[in-house]
């Protein structure tokens, strides 16, 4: 069956090109890499086959042309050639060196990989119509920067070399140097050829991936973190059950004394903390979020002012305030606690009832505008009321995380009861630290529950 | 051929939606359903694909049994009708290609199409359906980027690219404006006489159903109460079906 | 003042309804409910007025302590808010993949619901536990370390994350995953199809928006020694000495932790919008990787 057998009248469009494609052309260039990386090669040779794979993706990419044609041999030879110097210049000093690699030798191996983008970019601009000649210095610059920061990330802490430690422990190669230097050039490769490939395609995508999957493999090989392990230490869960379970909701406070229900007082001063920070924090915050929308700022400077306080309060973790605090007044008493808890509350309650201001209906301000009531008479007659359902809302939910944010802060001294949580922990009581977790998993979930019923009542 | 035999469809609700239908549609008519409001036009047409379920009689279409058929029957008879929806359905983000492309789903390999791997077949024959539609300029735009009209036409050519030997368009025109429903009319039709499709649809206005039907089935509160040539439709008919006289309500243009 | 006599027929002809007491006690009882709670708070926070008189010079001496900041040894607080970032990184990726498939598997209209309440509760029980509590948890299987933190961040940010997920999923348009069924697609397919380019722009910006929060709640797991910065900021405002050096590695947070959100928050509007924001960041962005519009579609779709 033909569906349109009249004459075709429409030309039909170009497929525009497709992301995933190239992502995975980038993946098999770094994958076809590897083989060649780890032969006994010198570095030109080397360095010359990565050449060539960049013409090979080049040419699918359809950036240059075929060898046969001139303009394609003066393309694939000028990329083999700076291939073998540019990895040439990489190794040399790295080769030669008698240190551990430091920044200045990263800087001084990475002009290799500098030559050999720039080349590359030379390619991309000699083929492609209308790409910018910044991309020339763009795609060197991105070689070269992948490259330095995969050197230091890997000498700093000298994850790149356990790792090759480790290939070779499996036989798998002789020398560390090589493995080192597949690492970086893998790198280097990926990230070099996406910034390359998204100069080509003129789009983010291929560079956005490739960039987090070349953060991830950093982050992973930096913490040692592999998924293997996460699967293998699956098995320590029964430890952990063992160890935690049954919990233990009784001790003595110390030695010869009764065994009490000991985790009573800080609880209630865990929850104390909360109740205090939540309502002092959710009223500071009104002037702050009117101050901070644009619907209801009384000028310019003060909703600067207000949203950066709000963007700085925020920025620092709960737990940070906490310690600052209980630096500032002293460790030990649930003041700082409060304290810090306050600017959790403010911090969250800003940037919510700020952007609820933010969206409602401006029609009632300028009506109250218009009988002649001042800024703050506006805001409170007319701004305030469409808020308030959001207000409460926002503020159960406020306490809420409270609760939840103030466990911890016993932990640096802030009060509460997360000191008996540290102190049974550093006691390796993890019967009792288990009764402890449970008592806050079933307040937090009853105080959910609750929250949740009155917020359906009013929102 | 579909045929309905003393088809009822009750909701979970249950509600009656039709009673007692029997019907017979041979291959490559074109039928028009016309009723008010809550008849159950959209019930009849979604009763053919199993979207709603017969609960008493018999839906068989081109010799697969509707009623009790297995999910996997029910998936290949749906690749074999095409649907046609009054709020196109397309996703909007999407390409108009990819759109269409789904038409294909059930014949291209699950693994394949999870990558948005299509064979060339495939996309051939996408473009065909857009180039049938005339709109195949636009297969590499966005769908929110169309127009209404013209995002109908995306969802005609997605029923096309199923290769469909039944579309059932329910209310097609139903969010169009006047020029715009006749064009789509038009290549419904079109589609039709050319390709030999059997073609269901529901209409609200008259004059349209007049202009490109052939058969008319009338639903009143669930029931059949009309099935015959469109032509011979006149005042006292028209009260059956709408239990009212003809007003300019029920035309698409005054004139 | 005298009162206008705005309708001089119309008086006495309706009766005037009688003001509604309700809300007078209804403002009382909530500044009951809301009062009540925060004094019993206040008796017990072993406050003098002192102390509260006390505190704003403290917390003025405190910040004479940390600046001017010492930035001697920044380059190992550098390292160490690295190493929270990778924490912080993985976590996430953790919790996108695990959170992705019990997403739609606690969303109303993909699921059974034999299957959404279960998987809702796994999901809000896990939100229960503060990161640190779940990592407190954690040791004595794990140790003390990244993995641990790794660990605790990503299960929670499953229970945040799959909860967002589940929501985005249930708004989408019902419409394309019913055209998907009448072409014969599986219900499969009409979750790649119909569900996944409606829902991922959102889903990915949560994804990008918990890698933010998840960077605090990593620099927090380090105060307990889980690593990263945490501990480097509370050993250093243990001892007044080391004050300016807390200091300069709490500006270096605070400024990398900015930098990053904006970064972060300028490619989530990107996403959304499917074009290039006008914000100083995005047209910086713009600038940098060029236009994001046509692959948007790509990823929703690749
Ligand atoms: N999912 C459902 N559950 C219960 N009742 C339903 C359901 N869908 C439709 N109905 C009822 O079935 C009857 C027929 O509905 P149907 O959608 O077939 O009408 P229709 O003729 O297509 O009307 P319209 O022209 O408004 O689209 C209506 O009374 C409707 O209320
Ligand atoms: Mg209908």
């Amino acid at each position: 069956m033909t569906i349109a057998d009249d004459p075709i009248v429409t030309q039909r469009p170009t497929e525009p090109p497709r992301s995933a494609k190239y992502v995975l052309l980038i993946v098999a260039a770094v994958v076809v890499s590897i083989p060649f990386g780890v032969l006994d090669l010198d570095s030109a040779s080397r360095g010359a086959i990565y050449g060539a794979i960049a013409y090979v993706m080049l040419l699918m990419l359809g950036t240059t042309s075929q060898p046969t044609q001139r303009s394609g041999l003066i393309d694939l030879v000028s990329l083999v050639v700076a291939g073998a110097v540019g990895l040439k210049l990489y190794i040399a000093p790295i080769a030669a060196r008698t240190t551990v690699i430091t920044w200045r030798l990263s800087l001084r191996a990475s002009l290799g990989w500098f030559l050999f983008g720039v080349v590359v970019g030379w390619v991309v601009y000699r083929n492609r119509k209308g790409t910018n000649p910044s991309a020339i210095v763009l795609i060197g610059l991105a070689f070269a920067g992948a490259a330095f920061l995969a050197l230091q990330a890997g000498t700093d802490v000298g994850y790149l070399e356990s790792i090759s430690n480790r290939a070779i422990k499996r036989g798998e190669f002789q020398n560390i140097e090589q493995v080192f230097h597949v690492w970086v050039g893998l790198i280097v490769l990926g990230v070099g050829l996406a910034v390359t490939t998204s100069f080509v395609l003129g789009n983010a995508v291929v560079i956005s991936v490739t960039a987090a999957v070349v953060f991830t493999m950093l982050a992973f090989n930096k913490i040692q973190f592999s998924v293997f392990e996460m699967f293998s230490r699956a098995t320590q869960v029964t430890t952990l059950v063992d160890k935690l379970w049954p919990p233990d909701f009784t001790w003595s406070k110390s030695i010869g004394q009764p065994e009490t229900f000991v985790l009573w007082q800080p609880y209630v001063e865990t929850l104390r903390i909360a109740v205090v920070g939540a309502t002092t924090g959710v009223f500071l915050a009104v002037p702050l979020a009117f101050s901070a929308s644009r619907l209801t700022t009384p000028n310019a400077t003060v909703y600067w002012i207000a949203k950066s306080t709000m963007n700085l309060i925020r920025t620092i973790p709960d737990l940070f305030w906490g310690i600052l605090f209980a630096a500032a007044v002293g460790f030990g008493s649930p003041f700082p606690g409060a304290l810090a808890m306050i600017m959790f509350s403010v911090a969250i309650m800003g940037k919510l009832l700020s952007e609820t201001i933010d969206a409602i209906d401006p029609g009632p301000l300028e009506a109250a505008k218009s009988t002649g009531a001042s800024h703050w008479q506006m805001v409170k007659s007319a701004a305030f009321p469409q808020v308030v359902p959001h207000y409460v809302a926002y503020g159960l939910y406020i306490f809420e995380l409270n609760v939840r944010a103030s466990v911890i802060l016993g932990f640096i001294g802030a009060g509460g009861i997360g000191r008996l949580l540290d102190e049974r922990r550093n006691f390796f009581q993890w019967d009792q630290v288990m009764a402890i977790v449970l008592v806050i998993f079933v307040t937090v979930i009853l105080i959910e529950i609750v929250s949740i019923w009155v917020r359906r009542r009013i929102v | 051929m579909i045929e309905f035999k003393n088809a009822s469809v009750v909701y979970p609700n249950g509600f009656k939606a039709l009673e007692d239908v029997s019907l017979t549609i041979n291959d490559g008519e074109f039928v028009v359903v016309v009723g008010l409001s809550g008849a159950g036009k959209s019930t009849l047409l979604r009763a053919i694909n199993g979207f709603v379920p017969v609960v008493e009689g018999s839906c068989n279409v081109n010799g697969q049994e509707v009623v009790g058929a297995k999910p996997a029957e029910l998936r290949a008879l749906r690749s074999d009708v095409g649907m046609i929806f009054q709020t196109f359905n397309l996703v909007n983000r999407s390409t108009v290609m990819n759109n269409v492309l789904m038409g294909r789903l059930a014949a291209v390999s699950r693994w394949k199409s999870m990558f948005g791997l299509w064979p060339a077949e495939d996309k051939e024959l996408a473009l065909r359906a857009l180039e049938r539609v005339g709109i195949v300029e636009k297969a590499y735009v966005r769908a929110t980027n169309l127009s209404g009209g013209q995002q109908q036409r995306v969802g005609i050519a997605r029923a096309l690219a199923q290769e469909p030997k039944v579309i059932l368009a329910d209310e097609p025109v139903a969010s169009l404006d006047p020029v715009t429903s006749h064009i789509v009319m038009r290549d419904l039709k079109k589609i039709n006489e050319d390709l030999g499709i059997t073609t269901l649809i529901n209409l609200h206005f008259l004059d349209l159903a007049r202009q490109y039907g052939q058969r008319l089935i009338g639903l009143r509160a669930g029931k059949l109460v009309y099935d015959g040539n469109i032509n011979d439709v006149n005042d006292e008919i028209f009260r059956q079906i709408y239990g009212r006289a003809i007003t300019p309500d029920d035309m698409l243009q005054d004139a | 003042m005298t009162v206008p006599d705005l309708a001089p027929d119309a008086v006495g002809d309706t009766e005037r309804p009688i003001e509604p007491d309700w809300p007078k006690r209804l403002r009382w009882i909530l500044m009951l409910v809301i009062g009540l709670p925060f004094v019993w708070g206040i008796l017990g926070l072993e406050l003098s007025w002192g102390a509260i008189g006390r505190a704003p010079g403290q917390i003025w001496g405190l910040l004479g302590g940390l600046l001017p900041p010492d930035w001697s040894e920044i380059a190992e607080s550098f390292n160490k808010l690295l190493e929270s970032i990778y924490v912080a990184w993985i976590a996430s990726i953790i919790g996108a993949f695990f959170s992705f498939p019990l997403g739609f598997m606690a969303a109303t209209n993909m699921a059974p619901n034999w299957m959404t309440g279960p998987v809702r509760a796994l999901l809000s029980g896990i939100r229960a536990f503060p990161e640190l509590v779940l990592a407190i948890v954690l040791i004595p299987a794990f140790g003390l370390g990244p993995f641990t933190g790794v660990l605790a961040i990503g299960i929670h940010s499953i229970g945040t994350l799959g909860k967002l997920t589940s929501e985005v999923i249930e708004g989408v348009d019902p419409g394309p995953i019913e055209a998907i069924k009448a072409t014969g697609g599986t219900r499969f397919q009409a979750m790649r199809f119909g569900v996944v380019p409606q829902a991922m722009p959102n889903i990915l910006a949560y994804w990008l928006y918990r890698f933010e929060i998840n960077i605090r709640a990593s620099a927090v797991l380090g105060m307990i020694g889980a690593g990263g910065i945490g501990a480097e900021i509370v050993g250093r405002l243990r001892f007044r000495d080391d004050w300016p050096k807390a200091g300069a590695a709490l500006i270096l947070t605070i400024v990398v932790v900015l930098i990053i959100d904006a970064i972060s928050a300028g490619i989530r509007r990107r996403i959304i919008a499917g074009h290039p924001g006008t914000g100083p960041v995005s047209r910086t962005l713009g600038t940098i990787v060029g236009d994001i519009t046509p692959p948007v579609a790509e990823i929703q779709e690749a």
